[in-house]
């Protein structure tokens, strides 16, 4: 079984916004709700200043709150990794929602709780996910970590990289090689 | 820092807001749900060989009970997206979702409420009972009173700590993520209980016991609540942030910190109104100025127990881990 | 009206489905539900015409409806991504604000009456006109403002017509100065899209040119590439763009004084002896004067002209030296900024040369040399008796060679003064002049003084609403897009099929065209039923198999490409000395500087910020502020102020405020954006905001017109191009 994860080179990102605009039409995510989302944080003072572009989705948690926290099983961990929905067991109670420390869910036009899929329809067909399809910079990485040649691996085993809110004990697998711009 | 979010979803910012008063009102009638079956299993079991006269307080906190909880249950029902699934509730369990235990609690409570309410009715008043089937039930269960009024006393205290433990699991929510939460949950659904119970009694012996019971109730609610306070403000920044809703009257937060002026003018008030009734209690004859402060210090508590659903509800949503 | 409050419920109500969480939720697919049904999933391919960068798209077609657009793999312009905007195409295919059937105005101009009408009807009226004026003023008074893949239909109907009085914002008010700068120089444009090769640069120098903001698809992955590969980033910005969060380097350069930089830099490169001396040798003339010419252009200079740190000028510039020729001076694309820009531009093209990094890796590639010439069709377009306005507006090079669109602003003026001769109708196709061109009060002068107007639109923006007729245009997944030729990398043909069939009653720009064609008189000129009949004719010109080309939408030609110099591939340079000219004498001829001199711009009085503008990632121009995906995306622009003014301003992050030009033109209220990110005398906003028609749900004035702020602008002496970074603003508080 794979276990799928999603590697973040934020140092090329380019803040295109591609990725958020792919997503939504590839899942056909209402108005007003995102699977992803790029945050830029600019910090310091004129003219020394740092930027970060940082994409966010569902981090596939191999602790997932959001899971634990459902009460008909609607959110389940699959066999291969990825954390998923089974839309015709969701009440629409929110508890996943408010579970999720990333505040990588949504309610959709049905009332179900939605979230980043990995884009589940599309791996099973042996293409990458949206996001990472159109991904300009190249930034968004996709694959299996137990497969030591897919991509994730290969840079992984190659440069740093750290989760978000690794407090929070949900064992992230999008992972983040950081890097912020430097002035000189 | 500057920060600017493209693709931010509008559930989640800039604040979570999932839950409304609905959720509020329905943790606020869990808790009453929890009080009433406490106070009155309490009750029913210490007079149990009292004249129906002298106990009638009880035995009508126990019909409330399940009223209180099905309008609570309502209330939740409510606030699911998908009604229809509703039943999905009842064809699983997640040992890991309090929401599950709650479900399945619930599944468990209601029925049993209203078996221990039926059975509390004596043979005089029987005939409130409109159909012959729960006259009947009502008599068949009679004798097992007791044991009723033990598992609903079980369940009560499940009730109001489960309705803590709902929000105090999640960690991406530092403000409900305490274990004092389902501790203050509870003592608040007790003194909430016995606060309707005074309302709706008409019996001074009642009220003089469940007002004595009640400042118990409050002083150790205070206590909680600034516990809760210095826990939090002497914890990580996230939990430190989470409660600073409720100090700060800027212009966004203002609801919150009028909350909290309430929460801490309530109580203690209510206390001390209480305390007077029941040294006044001791000497004379019930005046009406006491019994209106006797009812007001009772809603009062009632009041402070909602604000303080409401207040959890909104000022947990803003608070996040980063 | 084209959507009448009516039809707004109705759609609104189709596609809204409700939720307990009261909000009103569209997804794209209920967007995409107002359209026929059809059979199963097909995959087409086409061409984005979201921008003007032409990527090629492959449309995913589910029972007669697109519900996804991914980059075709096979097109170098997407290499199988599309940007935020080309990701969101559907949003304007089934945007429900679209303009439905053809639209004669019946109220005064302005005020969105408009009465629907049959195409038939809609056409004789502009037929009739069209004629009349043809009458009474000549062919030459009718004027034609096209930009996109419709305008190639357009041209040839207005040549046969007897008119060239073409004007495209596009390349006025966008990159005309630079491809006229570097044309002088190189006697070839830098190309469009550029041959710029970041992905190999190991020094990338972007003076302006926010990308990753501004989003030519090709050319960000290559950027992207390139920072991937660590190349050094030098970023010359008043604001601290994307692009200058990636720098190595950042210059906050005070706005308008970017050539004060560019001369000392190549001052110091040549006085340290820098530059490539075999290539400069070679291939360039007029060295030896550039050298005189810019010897007192020195770093102290440059420091107090562009408030920029010598040490920062000197330690960038040695850089950019160290690793020549593989360092890529980008010539930027939007160049219309101060009315200096042909010389600017020149300063560019000159810096490439002496670094010798034209035809170098990670510089700028050669295009290919291959061709195919060979067209067809009736070409002998009458020979207008007077010559088009562009030639004869005053600026010598307004139409260089090759480049053949002139001054709009030319052609607004003769419009409003009737000199050289008058002009009476505009044909407006996939261009928003109100917003594109600068003081939307001359161009409503000009446009009041017109007998016809007729605009043909996707959706109902500004300039339509001006019109007497909106003709309700197929947008670009609707039609076929024409063959054409590709000469950049690779030799390559491209071509669209329409992914389905046009909408409501709208019709694809060669029918439009062929249609008006017709009532003309002008039915030769369009032997082709259709467009597809066109391009299957073309192919057999070419050789090429229609069936193959029109499934993948774009094909290479393999073998063609030659970027490098190398001993057998030399570039050519098409000027009269065919060398690259550091000194031009052409310029000398006409009387401007040889070399470019350095003259310092207005700069803002107390109280005032200069107004400067870009792009958001997300959005083109006006044409997407109202697509519901994109605003969902990015609802309304903000003006950025440095916080340091702000704060003695009084003005607050995300406060409303308003912007009042120097000649009291006010805007729109606009929410402040308080930022260390900006100088103190600029303010910046995104272009294309606040649109003034009521009929637009999402656009109708949200945000601020940076155009209508535009009241003054400079237009460079050398071309006609306008410069529209001349403006100052006053921030006021909105009470
Ligand atoms: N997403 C998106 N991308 C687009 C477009 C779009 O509509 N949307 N349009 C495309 C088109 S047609 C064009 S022409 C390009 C335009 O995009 P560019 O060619 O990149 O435009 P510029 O005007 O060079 O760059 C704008 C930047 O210049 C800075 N600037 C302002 N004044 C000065 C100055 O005096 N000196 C310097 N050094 N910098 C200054 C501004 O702060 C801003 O960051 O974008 C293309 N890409
Ligand atoms: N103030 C200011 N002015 C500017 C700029 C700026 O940054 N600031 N940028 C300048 C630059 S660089 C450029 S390139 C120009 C761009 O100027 P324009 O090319 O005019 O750009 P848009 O505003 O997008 O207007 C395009 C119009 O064509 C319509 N349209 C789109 N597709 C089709 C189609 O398939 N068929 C038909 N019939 N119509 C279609 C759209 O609905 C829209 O009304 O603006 C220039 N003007
Ligand atoms: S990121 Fe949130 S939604 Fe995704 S698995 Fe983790 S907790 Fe669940
Ligand atoms: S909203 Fe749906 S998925 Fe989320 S916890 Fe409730 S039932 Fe589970
Ligand atoms: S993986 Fe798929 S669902 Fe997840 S963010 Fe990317 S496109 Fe959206
Ligand atoms: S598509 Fe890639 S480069 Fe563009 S914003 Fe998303 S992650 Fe960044
Ligand atoms: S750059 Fe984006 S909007 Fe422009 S043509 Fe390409 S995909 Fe379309
Ligand atoms: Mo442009």
């Amino acid at each position: 079984m794979p276990r799928y994860a999603m590697v973040i080179d934020q140092r090329r990102c380019v803040g295109c916004m591609a990725c958020v605009a792919a997503c939504k039409t590839e899942n056909n995510v209402p108005l007003g709700s995102f699977r992803t989302r790029v945050v830029e944080v600019v910090g310091g003072e004129f003219p020394n200043l740092r930027m970060e572009l940082r994409s966010e989705l569902c981090n596939h948690c191999e602790n997932p709150p959001c899971a634990y926290n459902c009460p008909t099983g609607a959110s389940y961990k699959e066999s291969d990794g990825t954390v998923q929905i089974k839309r015709y067991k969701c009440v629409g109670c929110k508890a996943c929602i408010a579970a999720c420390p990333y505040e990588a869910r949504y309610i959709d036009d049905k009332g179900v709780a939605d979230k980043c899929s990995f884009c589940e329809h599309r791996i099973k067909q042996g293409k990458e996910p949206a996001c990472v399809a159109t991904c300009l910079g190249g930034s968004r990485i996709f694959g299996d970590l137990d497969d030591p040649n897919s991509p994730v691996s290969k840079i992984l085993s190659e440069v740093g990289s750290s989760v978000l809110l690794k407090e929070a004990g949900t064992n992230p697998k999008v992972f983040y090689i950081r890097k912020l711009s430097k002035l000189e | 820092m500057e920060i600017t979010i493209t693709g931010a979803n509008e559930l989640t910012y800039p604040t979570l807001h999932i839950w409304n008063w609905m959720v509020s009102l329905y943790l606020f009638l869990g808790g009453v749900t929890a009080g009433l079956l406490i106070m009155s299993a309490i009750g029913n079991l210490r007079a149990r060989n009292l004249r129906t006269e002298e106990k009638i307080d009880v035995i009508k906190a126990a019909m409330f009970a399940p009223f209180v909880l099905m309008a609570g249950m309502f209330f939740i029902w409510l606030d699911l997206e998908r009604k229809l699934n509703s039943y999905w509730f009842f064809l699983s369990f997640s040992f890991t979702s309090p929401m599950s235990w709650g479900g399945w609690g619930l599944g468990l409570i209601l029925p049993l409420s209203m078996l221990y309410a039926l059975s509390v009715v004596p043979e005089e008043y029987r005939h409130w009972l409109k159909f012959d089937f729960l006259k009947n039930l009502s008599r068949w269960l009679n004798p097992h009173m007791t044991a009723l009024a033990r598992t609903v006393f079980a369940l009560g205290i499940f009730l109001g700590i489960y309705t803590g433990i709902l929000l105090s699991v999640f960690v991406a929510r530092p403000l409900w993520n305490s274990s004092l939460l389902p501790v203050l949950f509870l003592t608040s659904a007790l003194s909430t209980g016995a606060a309707l119970i005074i309302i709706i009694s008409k019996k001074k012996a009642a009220q003089l016991f469940f007002t004595k019971v009640d400042i118990w109730l409050i002083s150790a609610e205070i206590i909680i609540i600034a516990l809760f306070f210095l826990g939090h403000l002497t914890s990580t920044a996230p939990q430190r942030e989470s409660v600073m809703p409720f100090f700060s009257y800027s212009h966004e937060y203002f609801v919150f910190g009028l909350s909290f002026i309430l929460i801490a003018f309530f109580f203690p008030l209510a206390l001390v109104m209480k305390l007077m009734h029941v040294q006044e209690e001791h000497h004379e004859q019930i005046s009406g100025g006491s019994l209106f402060r006797m009812k007001l210090s009772a809603y009062m508590v009632l009041a402070g127990g909602f604000i303080i659903r409401l207040a959890w509800v909104y000022v947990g949503q803003i608070s996040k881990l980063s | 009206m084209g959507v009448t409050r009516r039809d707004f419920i109705k759609i609104a109500g189709a596609a809204v489905a409700s939720s307990g969480m009261g909000a009103c939720q569209l997804t794209p697919a209920a967007l995409a539900a107002q359209a026929g049904s059809g059979p199963a999933e097909t995959y087409v391919a086409t061409n984005c015409e979201m921008c003007h960068w032409c990527c090629g798209l492959i449309a995913k077609v589910v029972d007669g409806k697109v519900v996804k657009l991914d980059g075709n793999p096979l097109h170098p312009n997407s290499r199988g991504k599309l940007c935020a905007r080309g990701n969101s195409g559907i949003g304007l295919l089934y945007d429900p604000d679209r303009v439905k059937t053809p639209l004669i105005r019946t109220g005064s101009r302005g005020d969105g009456k408009y009465k629907k009408a049959s195409w038939d009807e809609a056409l004789n009226y502009v037929a009739e006109k069209m004629l009349s004026i043809k009458k009474v003023y000549g062919p030459e008074a009718m004027a034609l403002f096209a930009v996109g893949s419709c305008s190639a239909h357009l041209a040839p109907l207005m040549a046969a017509f007897g008119s060239q009085n073409f004007g495209k914002p596009s390349f006025a008010q966008c990159r005309g100065a630079r491809d006229v700068g570097y044309e002088l120089t190189y006697g070839i444009i830098p190309g469009a899209p550029e041959r710029v090769d970041l992905a190999k640069s190991k020094v990338t120098v972007l003076f302006g040119s926010h990308l990753g903001e501004n989003v030519h698809n090709s050319q960000v992955q290559d950027f992207a590439a390139g920072i991937g590969a660590q190349a050094k980033l030098i970023v010359i910005d008043p604001r601290y763009s994307t692009a200058a969060g990636k720098a190595a380097y950042w210059l906050p350069i005070k706005p308008g004084t970017d050539m004060a930089l560019m001369l000392a830099w190549i001052n110091i490169i040549i006085k340290h002896e820098l530059y490539d001396k075999e290539y400069v040798e070679q291939y360039t003339t007029g060295f030896e004067e550039l050298k005189a010419a810019v010897a007192d252009c020195t770093p102290e200079w440059a420091a107090r002209e562009t408030d920029l740190p010598v040490k920062q000028i000197i330690e960038t510039v040695m850089e950019v030296a160290r690793y020549r020729p593989n360092v890529c001076i980008h010539p930027g694309r939007h160049a219309s900024w101060y009315g200096n820009d042909v010389q600017r531009s020149r300063c560019l093209a000159i810096l490439t040369a002496i670094l010798g990094s034209w035809g170098r890796e990670g510089g700028l590639y050669l295009p290919t040399k291959a061709s195919l010439k060979k067209s067809q069709g009736k070409e002998d377009f009458p020979i207008p008796e007077k010559k088009p306005i562009m030639d004869i507006c005053g600026y010598p090079f307004a139409s260089m060679a090759g480049l053949t669109n002139g001054s709009t602003t030319g052609l607004r003026d003769a419009t409003i003064t009737g000199k050289p001769y008058p002009i009476k109708g505009w044909m407006v196709m996939g261009t928003n002049i109100l917003k594109a061109m600068p003081n939307e009060k001359e161009t409503m002068d000009a446009i009041n003084n017109l007998d016809l107007l007729v605009t043909a639109e996707v959706m109902p923006l500004d300039t339509a609403m001006v019109s007497d007729v909106i003709l309700p245009s197929a947008s670009y997944l609707e039609q076929f897009d024409d063959i054409g030729v590709e000469r950049g990398y690779h030799l390559g043909v491209t071509m669209g099929r329409a992914a389905v069939q046009p909408l409501y009653e709208s019709k694809d720009g060669y029918t439009i065209a062929r249609e008006l064609a017709k009532k003309l008189g002008l039915a030769d000129y369009f032997p082709w039923e259709s467009l597809e009949a066109k391009i299957k004719s073309q192919c057999k010109l070419w050789k090429i198999d229609y069936d193959e080309l029109s499934k993948k939408g774009f094909m290479e030609m393999e073998g063609t490409e030659a970027p490098y110099i190398t001993a057998e591939n030399q570039p050519v340079f098409k000027t009269p000395s065919g060398k690259i000219e550091l000194y031009s004498k052409r310029l000398e001829k006409a009387g401007f500087d040889p070399i470019p001199k350095y003259t310092p711009v207005e700069q803002p009085k107390e109280d005032y910020f200069r107004l400067i503008y870009g792009r958001s990632p997300v959005h083109s121009f006006t044409r997407t502020t109202n697509n519901p995906l994109l605003h969902d995306l990015f609802k309304e622009n903000e003006v950025w102020i440095s916080a340091k003014k702000a704060k003695a301003l009084g003005v607050k992050h995300g406060q409303y405020v308003t912007l009042v030009n120097q000649d009291g033109v006010k805007s729109n209220r606009v929410k402040a954006k308080v930022t260390q990110r900006i100088r103190e005398d600029c303010v910046y906003m995104v272009h294309g905001f606040s649109s003034s028609s009521k009929d637009l749900r999402n656009a109708y004035r949200k945000g601020a017109d940076d155009q209508g702020l535009i009241t003054r602008y400079a237009v460079d002496p050398i071309c006609g191009a306008t410069g529209m970074r001349v403006n100052f603003v006053k921030v006021v508080k909105e009470v």
